[in-house]
């Protein structure tokens, strides 16, 4: 029995040695080993295979065609503007035909609406080996189906614990790390020290998840004293941005252990961390931001306009409040790869936890950054065209689409001011014609 | 994984077009607006964001649960559909197939005409009477609050006059025009190709670009 326990203590110390030393000390000087490079390789290799086997299988019937995703829709809209249309059906005075457009109209936005599609997770092009995305796909070989009881054994047993281990030890860092850095007094030393400590847990972090990141254009990455703002797609999204530069934060204040990351990262670096009550006060908040931004030595602050995770093909309204504060604005784009796991965060299906459990059983995160290069509103521009502007910047670097809906629309109902428009439109035209009829 | 089909409806199954990728496509739809119950109500329809733009979204969300829509033989209104009523109701606007013969397609564009002659008869009575015209009319308004109810009731009134000069002629000053039937509907869209305007077409693989 005693054995048995010595054997375990040990090989729980030779475990925890080889993380040290192949993981936490590369992140600490910021340098790479190259697992993670070889990791993603043999990955990418079988999911080739997997997807060829696929393909193979599917060539049957020919209607069984591989399934291609539209991120855009399922149904072909046509996108003449309503004048155009109407006047192309009225072929008498009747308003009868009118209702063909509204009717047409109305069962495309039954049988699929733009917005909602936004909030469930993007489809794939093939299936990678993951039960989650299997929608579309049946059985087709014995080994694909060994392929994929190979990858859950993998998954679960070898990468889950490894993750594990690594974000206990990334979190726990991050604590200890940023407590003992914010009891030295302010000086550039303290400043030096909390990002080399933020920057070390980011990517310890960033490991723990099986990262790959690319970041664009370095050159733009976001100086002192600006407003760094980025689309939203999940929580990960903050420690993908500060694997590689630091950040002030700007969020609510939360319990648990988030709340004590967040007490104990205030004291060593100046993040922005609010109180529920005062983030209903949206002068309190610009107030507070605008004196963040106006002092050039703080670090700049990082803000998601969304203000709720999108599923990753477009970019949805940004709220302008982050655009009343002044200052230089850094538009960052992440795109994520969703072949080999779906970052995703769908809060109505999932708490955080489970998503976490689903991020870490994932094969890895890929991601492209684009920094872009800074941007400032205009004369005459108001803070919503000046959203819009940087909106449509992000959206096309990163080959998203844009919409103009609110991300409150994933729990709320559309504004009455949005429907009064198009009927007004509608209206007017009638109103012309049955006046000239 | 996939859907729970045993049935498959069958006036679904003379057309091939609709797909069984399709019809998972539908079945998801039917799922996400159903919160993953078995039948949709009235109030499912509520939560799309595109369709509160429409000015008759009462009246399609009326014609999912028209029974003479769903081709049973009661009258009035169901409560709740199932995904073989969204189904029949979506056949309404299935595209052309190359394909078709005349009979096919004269039958097929009578089935479309039908769904929209009881989208205007709201009392089921097999008639379009004044009085049902002018609330489409009206509803059609309905976002405009400068509009005056006259206004639309005078469109109403000079479109159902001219729907009676086309299906009954000359009528003479003591002939009271009781509504437009369905023969008299029909009349009225001979020669108009409605075929190709009331369909929604789904994509087809070739058709879609990869971003990657």
């Amino acid at each position: 029995m005693e054995d048995l326990w010595s054997a375990v203590l040990r090989m729980g110390a030779v475990w925890l040695a080889l993380v040290f030393v192949l993981i936490v000390l590369p992140s600490a000087l910021g340098i790479s080993l190259g697992i993670s490079e070889a990791y993603m390789w043999a990955l990418v290799k079988t999911l080739e295979w997997a997807t060829i086997r696929i393909e193979k299988g599917n060539q049957r019937p020919p209607p069984q065609k591989p399934k291609s995703p539209a991120p855009n829709g399922i149904i072909e809209r046509d996108k003449t503007p309503m004048e155009q249309e109407i006047a192309r059906l009225r072929q008498t005075d009747f308003e009868f035909s009118d209702i063909f457009y509204f009717c047409r109209k109305g069962f495309e936005a039954i049988v699929e609406d733009e917005v909602t599609q936004r909030f469930s997770s993007e489809e794939l092009v093939s299936w990678n080996l993951l039960t989650r995305t299997n929608v579309n796909f049946h059985y087709i070989s014995l080994r694909l189906s060994v392929l994929w009881g190979l990858g859950v054994l993998v998954r679960y047993c070898l990468l889950l614990p490894l993750r594990f281990t690594l974000a206990s030890i990334g979190v726990t860092s991050m604590i200890v790390g940023t407590t003992l850095v914010g009891q030295l007094p302010n000086s550039r030393l303290k400043n030096y020290l909390s990002e080399v400590v933020h920057l070390t847990c980011s990517r310890i972090l960033v490991r723990a998840l099986s990262g790959t990141i690319h970041y664009h254009n370095k050159e733009n990455r976001p100086q002192k004293g600006g407003i760094c703002v980025a689309n939203h797609t999940s929580p990960i999204d903050a420690i993908i941005l500060t694997n590689d530069g630091c950040y002030a934060m700007v969020g609510q204040v939360h319990g648990g252990l988030m709340g004590v990351i967040q007490r104990a990262t205030v004291k060593a670096c100046p993040h922005v961390w609010f109180e529920r009550s005062e983030m209903k006060d949206r002068h309190l908040v610009t107030k507070r931001l605008r004196e963040h931004v106006a002092d050039k030595s703080k670090l700049p602050i990082l803000i998601f306009p969304e203000g709720t995770c999108i599923n990753n093909t477009s970019v949805m309204m940004f709220k302008k409040g982050s655009f009343e504060i002044g200052g230089t604005i850094y538009p960052v784009a992440i795109k994520y790869d969703p072949q080999f796991g779906d970052a995703f965060w769908n809060s109505s299906k999932y708490n955080i936890v489970s998503y976490l459990l689903r991020i870490m059983t994932s094969w890895a995160i890929v991601c492209n950054v684009w920094y872009m290069p800074p941007m400032v509103r205009e004369e005459g521009e108001d803070a919503v065209q000046f959203a819009n502007r940087v909106r449509s910047a992000i959206a096309r670097q990163g080959g998203l689409t844009e919409l103009p809906w609110d991300g409150g629309l994933k729990r709320a109902k559309v504004k009455d001011t949005f429907k009064e428009e198009q009927q007004k439109n509608y209206s007017k035209m009638l109103v012309k014609r049955g006046s000239v009829g | 994984l996939g859907c729970p089909l045993e049935l498959t409806p069958h006036h679904l199954s003379a057309s091939p077009t609709v797909t069984s990728e399709q019809i998972e496509h539908l079945h998801r739809r039917f799922k996400q607006l159903s919160r993953d119950q078995l039948t949709i109500r009235k109030e499912n329809f509520d939560s799309i964001p595109d369709l509160e733009f429409n000015p008759i979204r009462g009246k399609i969300v009326h014609a999912f649960f028209d029974k003479r829509n769903l081709r049973q033989e009661s009258e009035g209104l169901a409560d709740e559909i199932n995904f073989e009523d969204f189904l029949t109701i979506m056949s309404y606007f299935r595209p052309i197939e190359m394909n078709m013969d005349e009979e096919q397609l004269d039958r097929f564009r009578k089935e479309k005409l039908k769904f929209l002659f009881h989208m205007y008869d709201s009392d089921h009575d097999g008639k379009i009477t004044l009085q049902e015209y002018r609330n489409v009319v009206e509803e059609l308004l309905s976002g405009n609050p400068h509009l005056e109810k006259e206004s639309a009731r005078s469109i109403a009134d000079g479109a159902m006059m001219e729907a009676a000069s086309i299906c009954v002629g000359q009528m003479g000053p003591d002939q009271v025009y009781e509504g437009i039937t369905f023969e008299d509907f029909l009349k009225m869209w001979q020669g108009i190709d409605i075929e190709t305007k009331m369909h929604v077409r789904f994509l087809t693989m070739e058709t879609i670009a990869h971003c990657y």
